[in-house]
């Protein structure tokens, strides 16, 4: 290897280092541009190699022929010391005015090479480039998976610390969660619950046209009572869940009592029980740390469409109620009622005892 | 090799990559990384450097509730976490003295914090908590607009490197012992104190600048500073504790940066360093300093004359030299002490090295011409001398230059450059 390079050397007698890719391919490039790359100095003064085709000095894995180019281009320009502070920015600047995907693999190599300065100006450039975008344009730039889910994005953190905090959110989100889960089945229940009840309209006839119908009729005057009450008092709601549980199995089993309806059975115990159990839990009291605010942070666009989703459900069963009601007077049939409330919290719970078959 | 179109970019890329990337995001955009994929989910969260601002939370017209969710922001990013934090910055003008701050302030204690930048909003200081005394792998602690109480058992900040004070209620002492007690500081900058009396005793103290009133700094033990800059605020009875004091400020001041190579001095320097009397010969070259920038020099005091004149004398190595007057011009022009030009003016002293001088604010009083002559006549490689007139100059103008075209050069090369506004 020929020293002093910086000296007046005839263009004939310069000297190259030879690099290899991680494809196969050799190039060669001058030799102070080379070493002005840390990792290639490095190779080249401890093992001596790179000074002909045969001993090419292997570059890493993540810089390919392309990305080496570049890297050479820069170091052909950082490297002459008569460049001006002005000259280098405004070289910088133009050198990174490439497309995304050629900028990380920029910075992927450089950081393999321990070119600290690209790496720098390359992660700068990368940050600005994040700056200000919301998710989904961040994830179009850099073709990020959207792989979290919707109950991901709840999803409590994981506790490599046992951190006492950490175990606290985990608890919050778990809560949430839950409630999560339980819209998802109160949606599927009261689907099959419309299903299930257009089938029992014949027995709920037979079964009106035989049976007591006042006491039935009662029930059902009480039961709209006590929903309309439950309507406009929200903070007692949970009294008059529970008063409402209690007479819908009076007369359930009042029901099952007469014997004449066929396969009526309320709601089974369990599931009331962890209705209520999920409303007890909604009205403890609250933690410091405000729920909604924990979405906040999340997702604002996510709070959105869970905020839409409640007030839909909210709008389908309220717009229902009037015409189910006509029909029910005017056949004069009988329907367990199905009842809902929305609590403060904007979490909605049903409770219903039903006809099932 | 599957779709290259659609191949993840950037997700792959090393930790310290991502880091370096996060940590360039203003923290909001890089908290809600978290949302983009499972890979993002939590990398947002080990970035060491935390810097929070105004602009982490919308603004709002009601400043109160910027402050809430300013609070509620920074409590959720430390809650949510992981892992050291090695810098922790706060700058906020809402934000005022409140109980959340020494929570973070606690739980930054106990994550082997480094460096500590707090700037907080007028109103009332904040008192800062005696848990910050804990934090021992303090190498930068920067605070504006606090009260500052070391408790009684505290030794010093054994790694701190910079100490950054301004305005910062603290008892005299505490500085003094807090400078002590911190062996590797390197950086000092207090702003803003009033009537300060200090002792400075920093072994390894490269960079001092100090603002403020101060009634008596001694550098009693700073071998290694390279820079200083000083700025002093003479109040009424600062002047007078001067005339009663005895003792030579040059030396005080000047006395032990060997190693000096820039001074900036000003308003009110080179009256403090005047006061005192001076030894006739002063053992101290000051073989470093290339860079002297002194502001609001009295010209029609001879004594700062002299010890502007001491400064440059004894820097052989001097290159840059920047000086702006403050003369009254009618007292000026009484011009006692002329002949100290011509008589006691250290004769044969060449300054070797000095390229450029810039005089500024110069009203033409005879003492600053004099000055001026005697600096073209002694710097044979001077390259550029600016002159740039007081502004309330506007008759003596003429005859300044009169003047000036009569000075001989000692420098063939140089270039006089009367600058008018």
């Amino acid at each position: 290897m020929s020293e002093g390079s910086m000296a007046v050397v005839k263009p004939e007698m310069k000297s190259y280092i030879w690099l290899q890719t991680a494809d196969g391919s050799i190039q060669q490039v001058e030799e102070e541009v080379a070493m002005f790359c840390p990792m290639i100095c490095q190779e080249i003064l401890q093992t001596g190699m790179g000074s002909s085709k045969n001993y090419a000095i292997s570059l890493p894995q993540r810089v390919n022929p392309a990305t080496l180019g570049l890297i050479l281009d820069y170091c052909r320009f950082h490297q002459v010391p008569g460049h001006s502070n002005k000259e280098r920015k405004t070289f910088d600047e133009k050198f990174i005015r490439i497309d995304t995907k050629k900028l990380c693999e920029l910075t992927s190599a450089a950081d393999s090479l321990q070119l600290k300065p690209l790496v720098d100006l390359t992660s700068r450039a990368l940050a600005r480039i994040i700056e200000g975008k919301t998710p989904e344009e961040i994830r179009e730039t850099f073709h990020l998976p959207d792989d979290l889910t919707e109950e991901e994005k709840l999803e409590p953190l994981r506790n490599i610390t046992d951190d006492p905090r950490i175990r606290l959110l985990n608890r919050l989100y778990a809560r949430k969660r839950k409630e999560l889960e339980e819209r998802e089945k109160l949606k599927n229940v009261e689907v099959e619950e419309e299903h299930v009840d257009e089938r029992s309209v014949d027995d709920l006839l037979s079964f009106i046209n035989g049976a007591d119908g006042d006491s039935k009729a009662r029930s059902s005057k009480t039961k709209k009572k006590n929903r309309r009450r439950k309507d406009q008092s929200k903070e007692s709601s949970s009294n008059n869940l529970n008063e409402n549980h209690k007479k819908e199995m009076d007369t359930c089993s009042s029901a099952s009592q007469n014997g004449e309806v066929k396969g009526v059975f309320i709601a089974s115990p369990a599931k009331i029980s962890k209705l209520q159990e999920s409303m007890s839990a909604t009205h403890s009291p609250k933690p410091e740390f405000d729920d909604m605010d924990i979405d906040d942070d999340l997702d604002p666009a996510m709070k959105e469409e869970l905020d839409r989703e409640v007030e839909d459900f909210a709008r389908r069963l309220n717009s229902d109620w009037p015409e189910r009601m006509q029909e029910i007077l005017s056949r004069g049939q009988e329907r367990r009622l199905v009842s809902l409330s929305v609590n403060g919290n904007g979490s909605l719970c049903k409770y219903s005892g039903m006809d099932q078959r | 090799m599957g779709d290259v179109e659609t191949q993840d970019l950037i997700s792959d890329l090393p930790q310290s990559i991502i880091e370096s990337i996060l940590t360039r995001l203003p923290i909001r955009d890089a908290v809600r990384t978290s949302v983009l994929s499972t890979k993002w989910r939590y990398r947002w969260a080990s970035v060491t450097h935390l810097v929070f601002d105004d602009k982490c939370v919308p603004m709002y017209y009601d400043k109160g509730l910027l402050e809430i969710n300013l609070i509620k922001f920074i409590t959720r990013a430390l809650f949510l976490h992981q892992g050291p934090i090695h810098k922790f910055q706060l700058s906020t003008s809402y934000l005022q003295s409140c109980p959340d701050i020494d929570q973070w302030i606690l739980f930054l204690s106990r994550t082997d914090i480094k460096e500590l930048v707090l700037e907080l909003g007028e109103g009332e200081w904040f008192r800062v908590p005696s848990c910050l005394f804990n934090c021992k792998k303090l190498t930068r602690l920067e605070l504006t607009r606090c009260e500052f109480d070391p408790p009684l058992g505290f030794k010093g900040f054994l790694c701190l490197k910079s100490l950054n004070l301004y305005q910062v209620l603290v008892a005299p002492e505490a500085i003094e012992n807090l400078i002590s007690g911190c062996p590797l500081l390197e950086s000092l900058s207090l702003s803003y104190f009033d009537s300060l009396v200090l002792n400075i005793r920093a072994p390894n103290l490269k960079y001092l600048c100090l603002e403020g009133e101060f009634k008596d700094i001694c550098l009693e033990n700073t071998p290694l500073l390279v820079a200083m800059s000083v700025a002093m605020y003479i109040t009424d009875d600062i002047a007078e504790h001067f005339e009663q004091s005895s003792s030579c400020n040059f030396i005080k001041f000047l006395g032990g940066v060997p190693r000096l190579e820039r001074l900036i001095g000003h308003i009110y320097f080179t009256k403090y360093l005047s006061i005192g009397d001076y030894p006739r010969r002063l053992p101290i070259t000051y073989s470093y300093l290339k860079i002297i920038e002194l502001y609001q020099v009295s010209f029609e005091d001879m004594k700062e004359i002299l010890v502007v004149l001491r400064l440059i004398t004894n820097s052989p190595n001097l290159k840059e030299l920047q000086i702006s007057g403050s003369s009254n011009t009618l007292a000026a022009m009484e011009a006692p002490d002329l002949d100290f030009w011509i008589e006691e003016c250290p004769k044969d002293c060449t300054f070797e090295k000095l390229q450029i001088v810039k005089m500024t604010d110069m009203s033409g009083v005879p003492h600053e011409m004099e000055f001026i002559k005697f600096l073209l006549a002694n710097s044979p490689v001077l390259e550029m001398m600016s002159i740039t007139p007081c502004v309330y100059v506007m008759d003596g103008r003429l005859s300044m230059l009169i003047e000036l075209l009569r000075f001989r050069r000692a420098s063939a090369q140089a270039e006089i450059l009367f600058i008018r506004d």
